[in-house]
Parts: structure tokens; sequence; C-alpha cells
């Protein structure tokens, strides 16, 4: 049996919880369906409420 | 992003999607598609040769449709993986013309035209869906005429505008002021063109082409073949230059928009597309006013809402210092209508609702605050998965355990489960890597009973 995880979508979310299950030492197989990931944040200038850089 | 490329447990399958899933908590088989970019992902540096000498102009889909692409493009200039993909549906290769001016210019060898969809079949303990959302079509609502009225955009197309690497390189240009530019810069191109034949003409019988053509509009030259061709090419040069010379002389009034309206609740909290709040609109379109007061100091904002919803730490200090700092006013109210002014100047019909006024005010830009939509597609990646939908479309969660889905060992995080801001999906996500993370260490477990 396989102890991997499967995150479906690239996005702000889908890449914070990849992160944190590959920290824990787990492997992660990530799926988006487009291009790239980053998802709706990559498209956006700033974030608020401190205007850090989105990207 | 970088992060997420690089870590050596974080297997990257872009491009791709779920096919299939069966089994259950513990041991799922998963069926995905890796769909052809007819680029070899091995080979590919990212270096963008390809994109600058590619023939065939796409509108961008990561600019909102107000920049352009290539046929073989990345999605975005710092996107991971910097793969680039060929899109099938204008390529013109793949379409049966003759092309392949990409697979000449590649050095690397990458380009790949007979490249087909790959199936990977994946073990794993658990699943977590972040699919995440669709902007709400304002499109839907009529009297906002968005499309129509080309100076109305959604919150996020002006946040492309906004930003230093979006198609204005992050000048508050208006729409409709871009679209006359874009009309000029084509001119330009065909008057160049319909000069140079004139050019050639005047040299050939010495003489200027206006002076010449009132002689030949006075009847001379009548029979003189090579006159009337001349004379042809001039009154076509004259249909290209003088709506030329008049585009110009509009476009010298272009300034940058200065003045500008948001509106809040575009399709969220209306009972005839989604009753819920969307969460994260009001901040939204505070931010949006504080970095274009940024950009330009000049520039004033109004902001049009039933009320303004700065739940979360630090977001009311924002909003206060928006409308200290940022010429930003906040008009309690119902907008019912816009309609265009001169100038292409949207215009905002309203009622004020602390004065009971029908009011009207006159912008150079107006941003449509959307709505978090459920994304297209979710109702059928739910049923490959088995997990069931609440009334919206969202993951279905229950409020004790706001990150698992109806299925065990299938978890949500992000807008897909609702909508919800940057930092609400991140720690929504964590929350769902926990109890994932459970799921895989239980087999883990398991594997130890067994050899006990």
């Amino acid at each position: 049996m396989s102890k991997d995880i499967l995150v479906i979508g690239g996005g702000i979310a889908g890449m914070q919880s990849s992160l944190d299950l590959a920290d824990m030492g787990i492997k992660v197989h990530l799926v988006e369906k487009l291009p790239s990931i980053g998802g709706k944040m990559a498209q956006l200038d700033k974030t608020f409420p401190t205007n850090d850089c989105a990207i | 992003m970088l992060d997420v490329g690089r870590h050596p447990n974080i297997e990257l399958l872009a491009y791709s999607e779920v096919e299939k899933v069966e089994g259950e908590a513990g041991n799922f088989k998963v069926t995905i598609r890796r769909k052809a970019r007819y680029v070899d992902e091995d080979k590919c540096t990212g270096c963008g040769a390809c994109a600058e000498k590619c023939p065939t102009v796409v509108s961008d889909a990561f600019n909102e449709g107000l920049g352009e692409r290539r046929a073989i493009y990345s999605y975005f200039a710092q996107g991971i993986p910097s793969t680039h993909t060929i899109d099938a549906d204008h390529c013109r290769q793949l379409n049966g013309k003759k092309c392949g001016i990409c697979a000449k210019t590649c050095q690397a060898d990458a380009i790949n035209f007979d490249q087909e969809d790959r199936i990977l079949e994946l073990d794993v303990a658990g699943i977590i869906i972040a699919a995440g959302y669709d902007v709400f079509d304002p499109s839907l609502i009529p009297e906002y005429r968005y499309r129509e009225i080309a100076n109305v955009v959604t919150a996020i197309e002006f946040e492309r505008l906004l930003s230093a690497s979006g198609p204005t390189g992050g000048h508050m240009d208006r729409p409709s002021d871009r679209a006359v530019e874009a009309e000029i810069a084509g001119l330009e191109k065909k008057a160049k063109k319909s000069q140079k034949a004139i050019s050639k003409l005047e040299e050939k019988f010495n003489e200027p082409s206006a002076q010449f053509y009132k002689k030949y509009q006075a009847g001379e030259y009548k029979d003189d073949e090579d006159r009337k061709k001349w004379a042809d090419k001039y009154t076509a040069h004259l249909a290209v230059t003088e709506p030329l010379e008049e585009l110009k002389k509009q476009a010298e009034g272009f300034t940058v928009a200065k003045r500008l309206a948001f509106i809040q609740c575009v399709g969220s909290r209306d009972f005839r597309f989604y009753p819920f709040c969307s969460g994260y609109c009001c901040m939204h379109s505070i931010k949006e006013a504080i970095i274009s007061h940024e950009h330009e100091p000049e520039t004033t904002s109004s902001i049009f809402g039933m009320d303004i919803r700065a739940v979360g730490k630090g977001f009311e200090e924002y909003k206060i210092r928006g409308g200290n700092n940022s010429n930003i006013t906040y008009v309690r109210s119902r907008v019912a209508e816009i309609t265009e002014g001169p100038d292409n100047n949207p215009v905002v019909i309203y009622e004020d609702t602390r004065e009971r006024k029908v009011k009207r005010q006159e912008f150079d830009m107006v941003v449509l605050a959307t709505a978090c939509a459920p994304i297209k597609g979710i109702a059928e990646l739910a049923k490959t998965l088995g997990v069931e939908l609440d009334k919206y479309n969202f993951i279905k969660t229950s409020s004790l355990s706001p990150v698992d889905s109806t299925t065990p060992g299938i978890f949500v995080c992000g807008c897909a489960e609702s909508p919800m801001d940057v930092p609400e999906s991140v720690a929504q996500a964590s929350s769902a890597a926990e109890r994932a993370a459970e799921t895989s260490f239980q087999t883990d477990l398991e594997k130890e009973k067994a050899v006990a």
C-alpha cells in the first residue's frame, strides 16, 4: 500500500498542502490542469492586508 | 511556487487531469491523463525563443484576454514548470497547415508534434481537493453592461492592469483607450505599406501625389492607365491615413484612469445568483483602490456597497487607512445600472441608501467585485472522486470537520470548499495536509501490523 497523497489543484491551497505534506516526508503528486501552477493568486498583483507581492 | 517545483517529495503533474479514482481511504488507485504539450518537458529550457517566432497570435487567458500570447507559450512569465506548451486549437502545424517554425527555432530540439496524451496510474493513501473557484461572469447581470461598456472590468481584470508584469506594465490605461491605440498601430502598419507604394510612383513621375491627384480629379490624364493606378493607390492611402489622423488626435487626450468606482456584491448576496457572501471581495476592492492610489496619487476611488465586510486580522485597520490615506470614499448604496457617458466614461446610477436618493456619478473606469463561483467541471470531478457537493456546488463538508469531504480519505481546502481569501486558504490547506498525513501514516501503521 502506498502512503503517497494526491493533491488536485496547484493554486495557493494546493501548493500549501503539498509543501506541508512534503516537509513531513510524505511523497505528494500535485495535479494541475493548466500548464503552470500558481492558480488565481499568481494573477494577483499584491495581497491584502499587507500589500505583499503575490508571486 | 518555486519551492513546490524544487521539493524532492513533490511530483509536479502540470497540464494533467484526474480521470478515474477507485478504492478507499488508504488505498486509492488514480488514473491521470497527462495532456500532450507537444513539447518535451525534459528538454525544454523555457528560453522562449519559440514563442518569439510563432506567427499565431492568441488572446491570453492569464491576462484575462487583455493581452496576447502566441500558439506556443508559457502560461505566465514566472510559471512553474517553465516548460512551454503548444495550444493545439490554434497551432498552424497541428491544424494541418504548413509551419513548424518553433521546431526550427528550438535549440534544445524539444518540440514534438507527434506527442500524445499519456496515462499515468498512481497508488495513493489520500486525496486533497484544492480545485479552486471561477470568477462569476458579470455579463449575466445585464444592467451592469459588462462587455458592452469597454471601461467596465472585473476585479481580476483590473488586477492584471495593475500588475507590472501585466499587459499595460502597471499603467492604468483604460480598455477603450487601449482599443483605440491598437487600432492606430494597425492603421500605421497599413499606412507605411501604402506610403511605400506611392513613394515609388512619385519618384517615377517626379510629382507629389496630392498635386497629381488634384489634376487627375480635374480630368487630366484620362487615358493614362499608369496614372490611373497611381490615383487608385493614392485613394487607398487616404482611406487609411485620414481615419488614422483622427484617431491620433483622439489619443492625444488619453490619460490613465484616475476616477475609479468599485461595485461590491456582483453576483454574491444576490438572490438571482449566489445568496452567500463571497467574503474576500470587500478587501480586494480596498486593496485595488490603495494600489491604484500608490501608482497615481491623484486617483480617487468610490466603493459602492451595502456594507463593507472587513473581517480578519488587520482588515478593519486596512479599510480605515485606505479611507484616510488613499482617497477612498465608501458609499453605502446599491448600484442599479451602469450607462456610458461621453469619452467612454461609465456612469454609475445608484441609490444612496443613507440619503434615500437616486444619484448618478461619472467615472473613468468601473471595477466589478465579482462573486466566487464554484469552478467549472467540479460536478464531474466530484462524481469521479465520489464526494458530495453542497447546494451551490462547493465540496460538501460539515462545520465540525471543515476539511473532510463526505468520503473518508478525501479532504478539501481553499475555494473548492467555500469562498475564502488567501490567508484562510493557506490555513485550511495546512489543516487538510495534516488530515491527509493522518491517513498516510495510518497505512504505515497497518503495514507494520501486517508484518508483525
